[in-house]
Parts: structure tokens; C-alpha cells; sequence
């Protein structure tokens, strides 16, 4: 096979288009990361050349090609207090502007999407005790949701291996988990704080039930979905929200490639999503 | 510590296909019209379903002023996918609205099989706004005669910003074939330095790129 | 250094006007579109905007409408470029809260002239 290299004209052509599609913008300094990975993809499918690859990423209409790029430029990894920045924000500025707007005293409602093994709503459960005084005169739902069955299952147990926990601080740890069959597990009343259960949220009739939600943490997920399902679960997360509550989104997604209908909001802590209060 | 659950979780799963009423097609219509935006938008999302659905959900386009709503019907256009549909969706094109146009563009966008047959159509239109738009579509269509189409445009098209809206994604998926027509419009806008840096570039790409 | 945001969907147009900002001394940052261009001016408020007006989930009229309304940042001026020449599209670009309304392509002296003005560096 010949030596296969990725020139300047190339590596713009790319970033350019990646750009477009993800909203992730390569500098050069990131260049030798990106050739990297280029190459490493342009062998395994076989490709010729930078074009021949290009041009199959471009026009594959299935676009998992694009998905295999997501994957290998992004770090997609889960622990506790993960892009911390956000849940910061939620008790600092979004919790007290939702608790002012409400006229009752029904529960907050946080819908954290996809649950994967657990550690995104239990940090969210950690950061609302130990941050947010209005726990103490509010009811909070914490529901979280994933497509598949095994990892809800392993999200329930709560038991996490030490690369998991490792940055939460040591009074966190001590105080909400257990070390036993070497992992650390959760203690039983965060376990039972969160309501676990499975949903495709490319499914309309599955999220239908979701209603009233306050906040939804769907961070590192869109980014791996084609533009039209995409904007498609952005639009049913749009119905499933009060008016005026919030998305999270992940730290390399924005708004600006998947949905016209939600409103940048910026806090002191992070940038977030906001469904009109009029209801445009 | 105030954390609740739902009093009857598993309802989530159970009570999802429940509907509050008999969701015909006749009543799905009717809510259609309903002063109260969430009714109307769930409709708009139900009738993607009913094949029929598409001539009423044109008419409502032409008045919607919600946006979310709107966006609604756009989706169930798209996918509905129908003659109707597409015509309407097409027209929405030639909208004063730019929100409208642009959210047009975008479903347009994702279903390339629908466009396709339409295509030399919009791309001849006797509107340059329409031509640009007609582009903005073919950015996505996965389809062997893009580049052709592009080049088309360059040769024959009249109108500045078309070329330029061309020139821009021939930028991303020329080859060799498309050095003829580049050459030859930076020589037909040879005094509009856009025209010469875009076609440069384009040239630089195609003949640099490995 | 003056900061100029550019927004457009278009790279070529992007990288043409940074080019010529570039050249006339100032530093450049590009937005795909409207939502992009919040995004960016609410972390890091821009000394001056030029803004598209077809744009992918959210158009420069919608763009410049929300971000008049942002405090802090909303005085900055915008330069509205486009493809469209028509008298109703210019009475809308204004109305949204354009500083100028100017028709692609634009030569780059006029770019440069029309910059300089909004900034006040006729010197």
C-alpha cells in the first residue's frame, strides 16, 4: 500500500467540513493529532487516498463513516463530576431561576440523557446535597434515561472502579461511597434518588411520557447522531420541557448544529440552552 | 434529603400509547386549527403519520407564526415526502420570511432521493435567490451528478452570487473535471476579486489535494 | 487589536473577509451562524460583527435581533452582507439592526473603508 499523506490543502478541506458537521474546529496545532487519525481511518476502510476517503465520507449516506471520525477525534469517557462546569452552573444560576418562576410547589423535574453506567445523575444527586441549599425546601426528581437494558442494569448497582470516582474529592468519597469487592459503591439513598429507566429518544411514543422537565443533561450524545436525528430529539426534548428550563449539552456540542428552537443562555458558569418562555 | 420519585414509574412505560382522545385523522385536523400551540403541535406531528396530511399541512404553513409549531410542520413535510409535500416545502423558498427559507433548506437537506428529480428545476429557476438556495441544497445530496450540477452552474449561470455559491462547495468536492469551468468564469468575473480568490482556491485544492 | 466576528455559512466567504481584516490590521473570528455567533460574543463580546443573512438554524435578521437585546454587548455595530439587493430586504436588515447593509461580493477596499468607519479609525 502506498504511503498514504495528508497535505495542507487537505487537512483544510477536512477541518472545514468537520467544522460544519460537528461544530469542532481543529487549529493547527492540532494538526498532527488530526493526520493521525486521518490516516488511521483512511486504512482501515481501505481508501486509496485522502480524496477517495473524503469523497466517501462526504456522500456515504448511511454517514457512520462520520460517526467512526467522532468517535476517534472525541474522548468519550465517563466519571463523576465529569465537565464539572455544568452542574455548577445548575446550582448556581439555573435551579434559582426555575424555583422563581414556579407558581407551586411541585417537584423540580432533571432528566439526565443517555444514563450510561449511572455516573452523570448521581454526580447531578452529590452536586444538589452538597451545593444547593434549596434542597432543603424543594422535591427534586432525578429521572435518567438509556436505549440499553445492561447498562441501566449496572447503572442500578452504583458500583464504580477507582478511575470512575477519581476526581471526586476525598470528603465526597468517604461520604457517599462504600469500598467493597474492590469498587467503590454507591450508598443506597443516592441509589434510590434516581429514577432509571429505558427510552429511545429517537422514539416518539418512548418520550412522550417525559413531560414537564426543568433541566436536561444530554451531554456527548447528538454529537454522534446525523443531522436529522439530531434535530429530531432535539425537537422532542423541546416537548418534553416547561418553558423557560435548560439543556446541557456537552462541552464540544452546540445548539448551532442541531436546533433553531432553543435560546443561548450564558451564565457565569457555562452556556445553555433555553426553551422561550413564550413558547415562540 | 428531598429527593421524589414519580408516584407510579412504571406508568412511564405502560400508559405510552394512551391518548387522551380518539387521535383520528378528522380530529387530528381539527387540532390542527387549535388556538393552543402544544395541541397544535402535537398534531402537526401526529398527521407525519397519515399519509393524507399533506395538503392541510401546507395550508397551515402559509399562516403558522409559531415557531416551534412550524418547525413541526416542516419535519412532518419532509418526512411525508410527497409531491405536495415537497412542492410545499419548495415554495416555502421563495418566502419573505428568511427564517422560514432557511428552515426550508435545512429539511430539504435531509432527504436528498426527494429533491433529487427537482433539482435542475431549482437550479434554472428564473429567481437568483431560488438558484442559491438550490445549491445551498445540493451541499447535501448524495448523489453522483453534484459535481456536474455545480459545474453547470459555473458555466452557465448569469448571476454573481450563484457562481459564488457554487464556487464555495466546489471548493470542498471538485476534481480535475471542474478545472475547465473554474478557469473559465475566473475569466468571465476576471475584475471581481471575490470571484478570482474563490476560484483560486478551488483550483488550488483540486489540483494540491492528494 | 480590534475583534471582528464574522458570520457566514460559507468557509470561502469566511476566509475571504478574514483575509482582507487581516491584512487591514485586525483580528478575525468566524461563526458558521447565528446561534454560533451568541455563543461566541456572550463569552467574548466582538468590537464589531459582519453577519450574513442565509444562515443554517439561525438567520442574521434573527441573529441581530436577540443580540440587541443583549446588555453589555448589544452597542457593538454590524455590517449586513448578502446576496440580496432588493429595497424590502435592506429596510429589514435595518430594522433587525444593521449599521449597514452592504451586497455581496464585496471589493476589499470598500470592506476595509466600511469597517474603519464603524470604528472610528478614519486615522
Amino acid at each position: 500500500m502506498a504511503i498514504i499523506t495528508i497535505n495542507d490543502e487537505d487537512f483544510l478541506k477536512f477541518k472545514e467540513y468537520f467544522y460544519r458537521k460537528t461544530g469542532m474546529l481543529f487549529e493547527n496545532s492540532k494538526r498532527y493529532f488530526v493526520d493521525k487519525r486521518l490516516i488511521e481511518r483512511i486504512q482501515i476502510t481501505e481508501s486509496e487516498s485522502f480524496r477517495g476517503y473524503f469523497n466517501m465520507l462526504r456522500f456515504e449516506s448511511s454517514g457512520n463513516e462520520l460517526q467512526n471520525l467522532v468517535n476517534i477525534m472525541t474522548v468519550n469517557e465517563t466519571y463523576f463530576f465529569r465537565e464539572e462546569y455544568q452542574f455548577k452552573c445548575l446550582v448556581n444560576s439555573l435551579l434559582d431561576e426555575i424555583t422563581a418562576k414556579k407558581t407551586d410547589k411541585s417537584p423540580i423535574r432533571i432528566w439526565s440523557v443517555p444514563s450510561s453506567s449511572g455516573e452523570e445523575p448521581y454526580s447531578i444527586a452529590i452536586y444538589l446535597l452538597e451545593h444547593w441549599a434549596g434542597i432543603h425546601d424543594w422535591d427534586v426528581e432525578i429521572l435518567s434515561s438509556d436505549i440499553d437494558t445492561a447498562i441501566i442494569a449496572q447503572a442500578k448497582r452504583g458500583n464504580y472502579s477507582s478511575r470512575s470516582v477519581q476526581h471526586l474529592p476525598k470528603n465526597i468519597l468517604t461520604k457517599y461511597f462504600k469500598y467493597q469487592d474492590e469498587g467503590y459503591q454507591i450508598c443506597d439513598d443516592l441509589r434510590g434518588a434516581v429514577e432509571f429507566s429505558r427510552v429511545n429518544i429517537m422514539n416518539a411514543f418512548e418520550v412522550r411520557p417525559y413531560r414537564d422537565i426543568d433541566v436536561i443533561f444530554c451531554r456527548n450524545l447528538l454529537i454522534y447522531f446525523d443531522d436529522t436525528a439530531r434535530r429530531q430529539s432535539a425537537e422532542m426534548f423541546f416537548d418534553a420541557m416547561k418553558p423557560g428550563s435548560f439543556v446541557c449539552l456537552g462541552h464540544s456540542e452546540s445548539m448551532s448544529r442541531i436546533s433553531s428552537l432553543f435560546r443561548v443562555r450564558k451564565f457565569p458558569d457555562a452556556i445553555v440552552y433555553q426553551k422561550p418562555l413564550d413558547v415562540r | 434529603m428531598a429527593f421524589v420519585k414519580r408516584q407510579a414509574p412504571d406508568d412511564l412505560t405502560i400508559t405510552q400509547d394512551k391518548r387522551e382522545n380518539e387521535r383520528d385523522f378528522q380530529g387530528l385536523l381539527l387540532e390542527l386549527n387549535s388556538p393552543d400551540v402544544t395541541v397544535r403541535r402535537w398534531a402537526v406531528r401526529d398527521l407525519m403519520q397519515i399519509p393524507e396530511s399533506s395538503p392541510f399541512l401546507v395550508t397551515r404553513l402559509g399562516f403558522e407564526e409559531n415557531i416551534s409549531v412550524r418547525a413541526g410542520i416542516l419535519n412532518s413535510l419532509a418526512h411525508l415526502g410527497d409531491n405536495v409535500a415537497i412542492a410545499g416545502l419548495v415554495s416555502c423558498l421563495r418566502s419573505e420570511d428568511a427564517a422560514l427559507r432557511n428552515e426550508a433548506i435545512d429539511v430539504l437537506k435531509e432527504v436528498p432521493d426527494k429533491v433529487e428529480p427537482i433539482m435542475s428545476n431549482l437550479l434554472t429557476d428564473l429567481d437568483s435567490d431560488v438558484r442559491i438556495f438550490a445549491v445551498n441544497i445540493l451541499e447535501s445530496l448524495r448523489h453522483y451528478n453534484v459535481e456536474q450540477w455545480l459545474i453547470e452552474v459555473i458555466e452557465k449561470d448569469p448571476h454573481i452570487n450563484v457562481c459564488a455559491t457554487a464556487l464555495d462547495l466546489l471548493s470542498e468536492v471538485g476534481t480535475e473535471k471542474s478545472i475547465p469551468a473554474l478557469t473559465q468564469l475566473k475569466a468571465r468575473f476576471e475584475d471581481e476579486p471575490y470571484i478570482c480568490f474563490s476560484t483560486d482556491l478551488a483550483l488550488k485544492r483540486i489540483i494540491e489535494g492528494s | 487589536m480590534k475583534h471582528i466576528l464574522i458570520i457566514d455559512d460559507a468557509a470561502t466567504v469566511r476566509l475571504y473577509h478574514r483575509n482582507i481584516l487581516e491584512a487591514a490590521g485586525y483580528s478575525v473570528d468566524e461563526a458558521i451562524n447565528g446561534i454560533e455567533a451568541l455563543e461566541k460574543a456572550l463569552v467574548k463580546p466582538y468590537d464589531l460583527y459582519i453577519v450574513d443573512v442565509n444562515m443554517p438554524k439561525l438567520d442574521g435578521y434573527g441573529f441581530l435581533k436577540e443580540f440587541r437585546l443583549q446588555e453589555n454587548i448589544k452597542q457593538a455595530p454590524a455590517i449586513m452582507v448578502t446576496t440580496e439587493a432588493g429595497a424590502n430586504d435592506r429596510t429589514l436588515g435595518y430594522a433587525a439592526g444593521a449599521n449597514l447593509y452592504l451586497t455581496k461580493p464585496i471589493k476589499p477596499n470598500e470592506l476595509v473603508a466600511y469597517v474603519r468607519l464603524l470604528l472610528g479609525d478614519l486615522s
